[in-house]
């Protein structure tokens, strides 16, 4: 990568490859709670996808050994038990680990937000440096084409069930009922799948372009654009 | 999880299914997972390869091609969907020939094409499975678009099987000179992979051809060096076709000539060679196969249960869109070998025939016209022989006839009701027997004379001394100008079989019976067509036997139909193919075979294309009266 480009990159403008190019990495986290003062990642999941096409191999799922002993009640709504978490690697081990998986690829997911929050807090906490790649977020993606206009019927849904399961069940993509992190980022991988088309109608068809629509911090911007409260 | 689904998926749809879980699990780890809106073209005709085998997981995708006509609309050759497979045929190389768009919302697994090739590799039965269910798949599909449309506009337009033989001979033919020795040909061609060797002459042209059969047989077998050169056990002349040839042609050509190996030339150029294995793959099921498998046979026991085979290529031929023209040539090509075969087998059974002998197929089989198995019409000539040795000579044809006429029925030839087969002693005769058959019937012609003399008039040589026949032919061919009654016989017969008109207008054609509603494409359609072909061959002293040739000659000559020619080639054509799916259908469903064709089972435009071969029938038959009509009845 030339200077100049990854100069771009830093500032998060250029990016001209197209989608078809990019390498992504879809994760999804399971959290003991949203608090990013007390809570935890219990597990974390991704694959990788090149362009729009998702890789069945090589995907990545760990569970995290807790810092400190967990409430029941988020164990039971994750269903990971006790001791599989005693039995799993810490979260520093997981969080090398993924920086090496998502090393030059462009991160991925539905209300990435929040993941991002978490693991780059823990980067921190734990100095192995934070995640600064490119990230994209589907429900950004989502809000926008939904902003714009678009004809396709699943845009007409009521903001109000925006979950990651109900886009997929809109976009009529297969979800399982125990869910996993993996389980999820595949989920999020399809509804992308789904998104690239419409996105590409729409002119979206570089990098630059892509993070400008999908950026996780402005996921819920456009959807409150509209009446309506949105919660996830 | 995601491997879990894939493995899940994959174990249930063949050819994935074959195959032990730890593969599929490995498999699946290679696997990647598209989606494609509906109405994306996945794969463009022309377009780039593929580089993955699609597998539907969800979803349908239909494969089309453009028509070869400008402006007509594409071809729809096939829909698959989940569990299905696409892009096979263009990953095994050539060129994207279809275009594939989405009719639904589609998921594909993608299996990377070195996975897919090291899979063929290490599991044989998995490629067979592939191309097969492919190729079988790809000509289903087919028929039943021509069927959705009509049989006539079906023809022969976008199948494989008029494919040109261009498009897929190979190019990197071994190529030695005359000189070269036999191992080292041998050499090259394992190097290279081929099964044959162009052997190039001094002109630049090839002279002789050097095939794993000359190796097998002329060099191994015989204990030969491999030192010489090969110009001492090349096949000799080479077979040339040029690119542009349709494949069927090719096959026919390979067919008569018993040979494996075509050189295809390009604007007079060596291009490439073409072996019957192309075709094979071509094909997926192959007359020439079948042809080897009759070859083969060294008894009538195996020979019986080949020979039945041959209605199961003439369903594939049906599927590949082949003319109809060309089916019944094909098919009475595969008969013949089959009759040829029993012939052999009949030599070895009785010794060497005590004088020469020429076995001759009458009526359909003479004109290459036969469709399905029907019944046996064979008459044997043999060369005159002095007084003494005659009983001796008539008892052995009688015994090899007889002979004959049983192993024909084992093979699926059903003996001729009529008794026209050479084991009635009648037509088992010396060709001075058989010259006074033919003098008598033109020159004292008579409705029952006549008759029976119209399917020898079709006879042609299979086996043994072709030149008695030909005497034979001279013979009537000269006698008939010299008796203008017998034509105007024939004429009356011919002019007396009206094609029913009426047949459209609602009128019931047998007025009792099973067929009431249906009208017998044989005596009403095919035959008329036959007759005139005949009468005006034998009216110019054409010494063609089949209705296609017969009506070729009277293009160029001062026939009263020499104008209508077209016309009546489309006619036969038509009315053929219209019999050949008929009874090709009432053979899928396990009904006894007829010609009997419903009006409510056309469409519209094949009642019409039926009306004007009849009004064309009528319209030849009324010139006829009028031309003989001093010899009308």
């Amino acid at each position: 990568m030339g200077l100049a480009m990854w100069w771009q990159e830093r500032r998060g403008g250029g990016g001209t490859q197209a989608l078809g190019a990019l390498r992504f990495t879809v994760l999804d986290t399971e959290l003991t709670g949203l608090d990013e003062r007390r809570d935890d990642i219990v597990s974390l999941g991704a694959l990788h996808m090149q362009g729009g096409r998702i890789e069945l191999g090589g995907a990545f799922q760990e569970l995290v050994k807790p810092s400190a002993t967990l409430d029941g009640r988020t164990v039971v709504i994750h269903g990971i038990t006790p001791e599989q978490l005693e039995a799993s690697p810490p979260i520093a081990t997981v969080l090398t680990a993924f920086k090496a998986y998502s090393a030059n690829t462009v991160l991925l997911g539905h209300c990435l937000a929040i993941d991002l929050g978490f693991l780059n807090r823990d980067a921190r906490r734990l100095k192995v440096g934070a995640f600064r790649q490119p990230a994209v977020d589907t429900l950004a993606l989502y809000g926008w084409l939904r902003h714009r206009g678009s004809e396709h019927p699943t845009f007409a849904l009521e903001t109000a069930h925006l979950s990651l399961f109900d886009l997929a069940a809109a976009f009529d993509i297969p979800v399982e009922t125990a869910h996993t992190a993996l389980g999820d980022a595949f989920v999020t991988a399809q509804l992308f799948q789904r998104l690239l088309p419409l996105l590409k109608e729409a002119g979206v068809d570089t990098l630059a372009s892509l993070r400008r629509v999908g950026d996780p911090d402005q996921a819920t911007a456009s959807l409150s654009a509209k009446p309506g409260h949105a919660h996830f | 999880m995601l491997i879990d689904e894939a493995v899940r998926f994959l174990a249930q749809i063949p050819p994935f299914q074959f195959l032990e879980a730890p593969l599929l699990r490995e498999l699946a780890q290679s696997l990647t997972l598209e989606f494609h809106p509906r109405g994306t073209a996945i794969l463009q005709q022309d377009g780039p390869l593929p580089e993955h085998l699609h597998i539907i997981q969800k979803g349908v995708v239909k494969i089309t091609q453009r028509a070869k006509a400008a402006g007509a609309e594409d071809v729809v050759i096939d829909y698959r969907e989940k569990g299905e497979i696409f892009g096979l045929v263009s990953l095994m190389g050539g060129a994207q020939r279809t275009t594939i768009v989405a009719v639904q919302d589609t998921i594909c697994y993608l299996l990377p094409k070195a996975r897919l090739t090291e899979l063929t590799t290490s599991h044989p039965a998995i490629s067979e499975y592939l191309l097969q269910f492919h190729l079988t798949k790809y000509l289903d599909m087919t028929s039943r678009e021509i069927q959705g449309k009509s049989l006539f506009l079906g023809g022969s337009d976008h199948l494989l099987f008029t494919t040109s033989v261009g498009e897929i001979c190979r190019h990197a033919s071994t190529v030695v000179t005359p000189g070269t020795s036999i191992r080292q040909a041998a050499k090259r061609m394992a190097e290279e992979r081929q099964s044959a060797a162009l052997v190039i002459g001094g002109g630049g042209g090839p002279i002789g051809i050097l095939t794993d059969s000359d190796l097998r047989t002329k060099v191994v077998a015989q204990g030969l060096s491999g030192d010489l050169p090969v110009s001492q056990v090349m096949s000799q002349p080479v077979v040339m076709v040029d690119e542009k040839d349709p494949c069927f042609e090719v096959v026919l050509k390979m067919l008569q000539d018993d040979i494996h190996h075509v050189a295809v030339l390009r604007e007079g150029l060596l291009h490439g060679v073409v072996t019957n294995h192309d075709f094979m793959v071509l094909q997926g099921r192959s007359p020439l196969a079948f042809s080897e498998d009759i070859e083969r046979q060294t008894s009538l026991e195996g020979l019986a249960p080949v020979s039945q085979k041959a209605l199961t290529i003439i369903g594939a031929l049906l599927r590949e869109g082949t003319k109809a023209t060309n089916i019944i040539r094909i098919i009475s090509e595969l008969n013949d070998r089959v009759v040829r075969k029993v012939l052999e087998l009949a030599e070895q059974e009785f010794g060497p025939p005590p004088t020469p002998y020429c076995w001759l197929c009458l009526g359909s089989e003479g004109r290459k016209e036969q469709t399905f198995r029907t019944d046996q019409d064979n008459a044997l000539v043999y060369a005159d022989v002095e007084e003494y040795r005659q009983a001796k000579v008539t008892d052995y044809f009688r015994r090899f006839s007889v002979y004959m006429r049983n192993g024909l029925v084992r093979c699926g030839f059903e003996a001729c009701p009529a008794n026209y087969m050479a084991s009635n002693p009648d037509w088992c005769q010396p060709l001075s027997a058989w010259k006074r058959y033919f003098s008598r019937w033109i020159s004292e012609p008579s409705p029952e004379a006549v008759l029976n003399s119209l399917i020898f008039f079709d006879l042609r040589p299979l086996y043994g001394e072709e030149s008695l026949a030909w005497e034979l032919r001279e013979h009537y061919i000269r006698l008939i100008p010299e008796y203008p009654s017998y034509l105007g016989f024939l004429a009356n017969m011919l002019a007396r079989n009206r094609p029913p008109i009426g047949f459209f207008g609602g009128v019931a054609v047998e007025r009792s019976g099973e067929h009431k509603d249906g009208l017998n494409l044989k005596i009403k359609g095919v035959a008329p067509l036959v007759d005139i072909a005949r009468f005006f061959s034998l009216e110019k002293g054409i010494r063609h036997a089949s209705t296609m040739e017969r009506l070729e000659a009277l293009r160029s000559t001062t026939s009263l139909v020499a104008e209508q020619v077209d016309e009546l080639v489309h006619a036969f054509e038509f009315v053929t193919l219209l019999r050949v799916h008929h009874q090709f259908k009432q053979l899928e469903a396990g009904q006894p075979i007829d010609n009997f064709i419903r009006l409510d089972s056309l469409s519209n435009l094949e009642r019409q294309s039926l009306k004007n071969a009849f009004r064309l029938i009528i319209k030849i038959q009324d010139q006829v009266m009028d031309r003989y009509k001093s010899f009308i009845l």
